[in-house]
């Protein structure tokens, strides 16, 4: 039944616009294709937001020491030999890898040519890795020029960049401020030296203290303090004791993400999730669960399933994803997101180097081929914005996938609004209660969403289970 | 390929040697031409091992087999009714029936030599594979005994109790069987209940011992087994070997000198009864029959007694093996018609067939209806196949007027059929068939039986379905049919075989030794207890050693209910199950941990129950999911993670909704085959 009502309006859309070269092409076919009763909301609608220039750009510094045990993402080791002996300035010299890396990204920038009628300034840029803060400050000025020149760099836009204790000190920080980075992400994971040393981290306890010291010495305002939970061996004392001392060193930013056992990594080769020395998945709910409590009293917000800010320093970049916008990707294995096609660049540098080249000879293109699917679309919206606390808004989905889909997304959630794990809000954000809920949803007259504005994942239990939930409306949508 | 071979082999041989009119010539070529389509099409008929197989040892000397064959190719040739014999042969699964029947059709030179295959008369890949015969099929010989020829028609009978109605009726056809045991086996169950049937039937009953050459052979040993157990005189059994050839002369003189010829009856009117039909996709239904009264013509209008159907006999003939189209056949041969009749259900086994201008007063006794006795709900795996599931149904019901199905709706299972067999042998042909024959891919649930319900306003209703079983408060009481069994053992397993017939709810008749060494064990027990894995319980119990046959006695009052499976307090319907209260129990602590097993844990709790109405009698309970939560995506790189929920997504559509809860597939098939170990 539910795939007889929702078909139509999906149908609709797919399979349409020929794969285009040039973005203006792109959005122009998906325009087109684009029937009255969405067009007329363009302004507003959901399925156009990801249609405008992209105002935020993430550069992939993949340089690393070493690789740590657990990750899997595109990172180029360069051993502790070359610059160890000078971790917290700038090298004599700067290693010609890392040279010609920020060189290709550039060549990369330059060779991507939007073609949107308005050029508006980029608002975020995020240096992300990898370690980019082993990156010599004048290589990212380099690259902050570069975007500057070719789209623009709005005056108070948020630079972000993760940095890792050990590999800066305080002259280099300063460099990278004065070149315009505002904001920090310190790479923190843990504050006991038996985990840092078991996950392979480059650093101890000593220099996450030094690092602290740095960012506060400069004068960082607003700076984020990455921990990772569910450590082999991580104890749920460990873990309290972690989270104090990151609330204690009062960063206005706090991100927790639970251990990831990926195939192809040290972890995925030796251990099982939910097995020792890995905690059990009812620990690892715990260690969650906990910093939910514990940031949340301290007096951060907890935005996003793995995010908590205080007021006013929630990451503006990390908010471009989660809202479903537009945002260029620029550097080995980065993923971009520009009329509405998702592209991600090569994990390997060979084959990132030639990319390059192909894209300067018009031979490659750099915001990926094939249609815009309608349902892609709704997939990501859902998927993002349960990820946040304010959770999806059903009025607005509602006018860009059809009514009936959100119906049918109330409809498979019914239990779980009554098993607390999903929360109903109204247009003022006030919960509305499972009871009324129900009659809601029994009654065909009604509009929910005239009642019912938004539905979001309950912390802790709902984000805990956020896989599943997120699942279910998959279901829904592509059935 | 083995049909080309076949076609290359053997009918030219059979049709055209020893005729000698023109006319006839072209009647036989037109046969061969139907004859071949009947090969391709039906295919089972010739599947032909012989060319790579071992050419069997002739006992008889050249010039001997030469004889034989010249009057073997004169076998169409009528004799006079006196010295006509028509005979069946009587024995266990292995012990050397279809070879002795092969030996006897080239000794008498009704197949040449080079045109023989092993095993002629089992006709199905499915019998040849399980060395059983399933549907019968018969040959007409011709014996010259101290100059005379003699005419036999060798009816063959199929080895499985499912069948006894069959059975019965190829009995009820001749007046004389051959009891073939082997030398080293001695009695089996299946064999005393065949014999049983054919003294039933007056027959004259020829024992014959096989086997004699093989190194454990102990004739002696099984000739007196045979006067104990059945009360047969043995002082002139045969011994042979039909794979040396040993005794097959002497088989055929016994034939004719001690099997009764048929009753001189050619002049009253015609009644002639069905021992097998089949449905040929391009001819219709094949009839075979044997003429008890009177005589039958080609073109003759003839009617069927019990299904009150009348056709025109378009072809007569005989089975010799193959079909030989004759102009007339009259009391005491054996022959088929082909009429063009639509389905099976027309010209069932035991109805009469009689002349439609000139009925004759009375059908032939015997008839019966086909009641099914077990009972199981099809399912195809790939919902899409529910319309080839139902061709395929109707296709073998042509040919099986046994097989009952109705359409059947669950909730997990979606749309399937409620099918119902004669007994478990035939349930596992039917499903075997279908999956092999058809390609489908089928679930099946746990064998039922019929249960008569007596309800409180004084109705009574059969039920085979759990789901349609009436409420506790509108039934009075429940009754089960029960059969009597038979088990005939070494005496070593007299134990193992009691307690499992004593687990079973058996009910113990008596016990008797048949022979120094061996005993025969006659239980009575609900047919329900024998659906599952009795069989496969007393072959292993007995390292296969122990033979069973059973037949139904009627229904009896039991303490049955109804247990049901719920999953977070849903009724999961195609699980339920009736069980006699003294088994609800166990049945449900298996069924519950097994769910348990299956099912993924929820984001809630489950209790999964075993219940009887309302009270619960076994439960477990899936704990919830603590934590599954989305990793960082990292550098908004969302790909990857999404393609994690798509497949969670898609892992969801693969599963049923009981309520709240996601059941896989594959634990309804789990517990259904657990039904069927544990019920």
């Amino acid at each position: 039944m539910l795939k007889t009502t929702i078909s139509p309006i999906f149908s609709s859309f797919t399979g349409k616009p020929k794969a285009s070269r040039l973005i203006f092409q792109a959005c122009k076919a998906v325009l087109e294709d684009t029937p009255p009763s969405a067009r007329r909301n363009a302004s507003t609608n959901l399925t156009m937001l990801h249609q405008g220039p992209p105002t935020s750009a993430y550069v992939h510094l993949p340089f690393c020491r070493k690789r740590c045990h657990y990750c899997d993402f595109p990172i180029l080791a360069l051993g502790s030999s070359s610059s160890s002996s000078n971790l917290y300035e700038e090298g004599k010299e700067d290693d010609p890898r890392i040279t010609n890396y920020v060189n290709l990204v550039v060549r990369e920038i330059k060779a991507t040519r939007a073609g949107f009628d308005t050029k508006p300034n980029l608002e975020t840029v995020f240096f992300g890795g990898g370690t980019p803060s082993l990156v010599p400050p004048k290589l990212v000025a380099l690259i902050l020029d570069t975007l500057s020149l070719d789209f623009g760099l709005s005056p108070d836009a948020e630079i972000s960049m993760e940095m890792d204790p050990g590999t800066f000190g305080a002259q280099k920080l300063k460099e990278l401020m004065d070149l315009g980075v505002n904001r920090v992400s310190l790479g923190v994971q843990a504050f006991q030296d038996e985990l840092l040393k078991a996950c392979g981290r480059a650093h101890g306890v000593s220099q996450v203290y030094e690092a602290i010291e740095f960012v506060k010495k400069c004068g960082v305002e607003n700076w984020s303090m990455d921990l990772i939970s569910s450590l082999p061996h991580q104890t749920l004392e460990m873990w309290e004791e972690s989270l104090r001392l990151a609330i204690e060193s009062q960063p206005n930013h706090v991100s927790v993400y639970d251990l990831q056992v990926e195939q192809g990594t040290k972890f995925g080769n030796v251990y099982t999730p939910g097995q020792s020395p890995l905690p059990s998945e009812t620990q690892s709910a715990e260690f969650y669960k906990t910093a939910s409590s514990m940031l949340r009293g301290a007096g951060y917000d907890h935005y996003e399933v793995s995010s908590y800010a205080k007021d006013g320093f929630k990451c503006k970049h990390n908010l471009i994803y989660w809202k479903n916008k537009p945002f260029y990707a620029f550097g080995l294995g980065s993923a971009s997101y520009v009329g509405g096609l998702r592209f991600s660049r090569p994990r390997r540098l060979k084959e990132y180097t030639n990319y390059v080249t192909d894209l300067e000879n018009g031979a490659a293109n750099w915001c990926g081929n094939g249609n815009v699917d309608l349902k892609d679309v709704a997939t990501d919206i859902v998927m993002l914005s349960f990820r946040t606390s304010k959770g999806l808004e059903l009025k607005e989905f509602g006018e860009a996938f059809g009514r009936e889909v959100v119906n049918s997304i109330c409809k498979v959630y019914e239990p779980y609004v009554e098993s607390g794990h999903i929360v109903c809000l109204d247009d003022m954000r006030r919960e509305v209660m499972s009871d009324e809920f129900k009659t809601l949803i029994a009654n065909d007259e009604m509009k929910i969403e005239d009642h019912v504005r938004y539905l979001r994942l309950r912390d802790p239990d709902g984000f805990l289970l956020s896989n599943e939930l997120i699942s279910l409306a998959f279901g829904v949508i592509s059935p | 390929m083995a049909m080309a071979s076949a076609m290359d082999l053997s009918p030219p041989t059979f049709f055209l040697s020893g005729t000698s009119s023109s006319s006839s010539l072209r009647r036989l070529s037109s046969i061969s031409v139907s004859s071949f389509r009947r090969h391709s099409t039906r295919r089972l008929q010739l599947l032909c091992q012989a060319t790579a197989g071992t050419q069997p040892q002739s006992g008889l000397s050249e010039s001997g087999s030469k004889l034989a064959a010249r009057s073997g190719q004169d076998r169409l040739l009528k004799v006079p009714i006196s010295k006509i014999r028509n005979f069946s042969i009587i024995a266990h699964i292995d012990h050397g029936k279809s070879t002795l029947a092969d030996k006897l059709l080239q000794v008498t030179g009704t197949v040449q030599n080079r045109d023989m295959k092993e095993q002629f008369l089992d006709n199905m890949d499915l019998e040849r594979e399980r060395g059983i015969t399933i549907k019968l099929q018969a040959a007409r010989m011709r014996y010259v005994y101290e100059d005379t020829p003699y005419c036999l028609n060798l009816i063959d009978t199929p080895g499985h109790v499912d069948f006894s109605y069959e059975v019965s009726r190829s009995l009820a056809a001749c007046e004389g069987a051959l009891l073939v045991v082997d030398a080293s086996q001695g009695v089996e169950a299946q064999t005393l209940a065949n014999v049983y049937l054919a003294l039933e039937n007056n027959l004259e009953i020829i024992p014959v011992v096989n086997k004699i050459d093989l190194p454990g052979a102990e004739p002696e040993q099984v000739i007196r087994e045979i006067e104990e157990v059945i009360g047969l005189d043995c002082s002139n059994a045969i011994l042979c070997s039909a794979k040396e050839g040993i005794g097959i002369t002497e088989i055929l003189d016994a034939i004719v000198q001690r099997i009764p010829p048929p009753r001189d009856t050619a002049e009253n009117p015609l009644r002639a009864l069905i021992f097998d039909s089949y449905y040929d996709p391009y001819r219709g239904v094949i009839v075979y029959f044997r003429v008890i009264d009177g005589k039958v013509k080609k073109g003759d209008r003839i009617f069927f007694m019990a299904s009150g159907k009348d056709y025109f006999a378009d072809e007569i003939g005989v089975l010799s093996p193959n079909q030989i189209q004759v102009d007339e056949l009259y009391a005491g041969e054996v022959g088929y018609i082909s009429a063009s009749i639509r389905s099976v259900a027309d010209a069932r086994v035991g109805d009469t067939i009689t002349n439609y201008g000139r009925k004759a007063e009375s059908s032939l006794p015997g008839y019966e209806e086909a009641t099914p006795m077990v009972f199981c709900g099809l399912f195809p795996v790939d919902a899409d196949q529910f319309p080839d599931l139902r061709d395929a149904l109707e296709k073998l019901q042509l040919n099986d007027a046994a097989l009952k199905f109705e359409p059947e709706t669950s909730s997990a299972m979606g749309f399937g059929f409620r099918c119902g067999f004669l007994g478990l042998l035939h349930m596992e042909i039917v499903q075997e068939r279908l999956e092999r024959e058809y390609n489908l891919n089928l679930i099946t649930t746990a064998p039922s039986v019929v249960y008569r319900v007596n309800t409180v306003n004084g109705d009574t209703t059969m039920c085979s379905n759990p789901s349609l079983l009436p409420q506790p408060g509108q039934r009075k009481s429940v009754e089960e049919p029960y059969v009597k069994i038979e088990l005939l053992t070494p005496k070593e397993f007299i134990g193992a075989l009691m307690e499992l017939a004593q687990d079973r709810r058996g009910e113990f008749k008596e016990m008797k030794y048949i022979a120094e060494n061996r005993a025969s064990i006659l239980y009575e027990l609900p047919l329900a207890e024998m659906v599952g894995d009795f069989f496969d319980q007393l072959k292993s119990r007995t390292k296969g050693y122990a033979s069973m046959e059973y037949s139904v006695i009627g229904y009896r009052e039991s303490d049955l209910i109804k247990l049901d499976i719920l999953i977070n307090a849903e009724l999961v319907e195609p699980l339920s199950t009736i069980v006699h209260r003294d088994k609800a129990y166990s049945v449900g602590r298996a069924l519950t941990q097994k769910l348990k097993e299956l099912i993924p844990r929820q984001m809630f709790k489950v209790p999964i129950q075993a219940c009887i109405g309302t009270k619960v009698i076994a439960s477990e309970a899936l704990s919830a999911i603590r934590k599954d939560v989305l990793a960082k995506c990292y550098g908004g790189d969302i790909s990857r993670k999404k393609k994690l929920l798509k497949k969670q997504a898609a892992g969801k559509k693969r599963m049923k909704a009981i309520g709240r809860v996601d059941v896989p597939q594959e634990a309804f098939m789990a517990v259904l085959k657990l039904e069927r170990e544990v019920l």
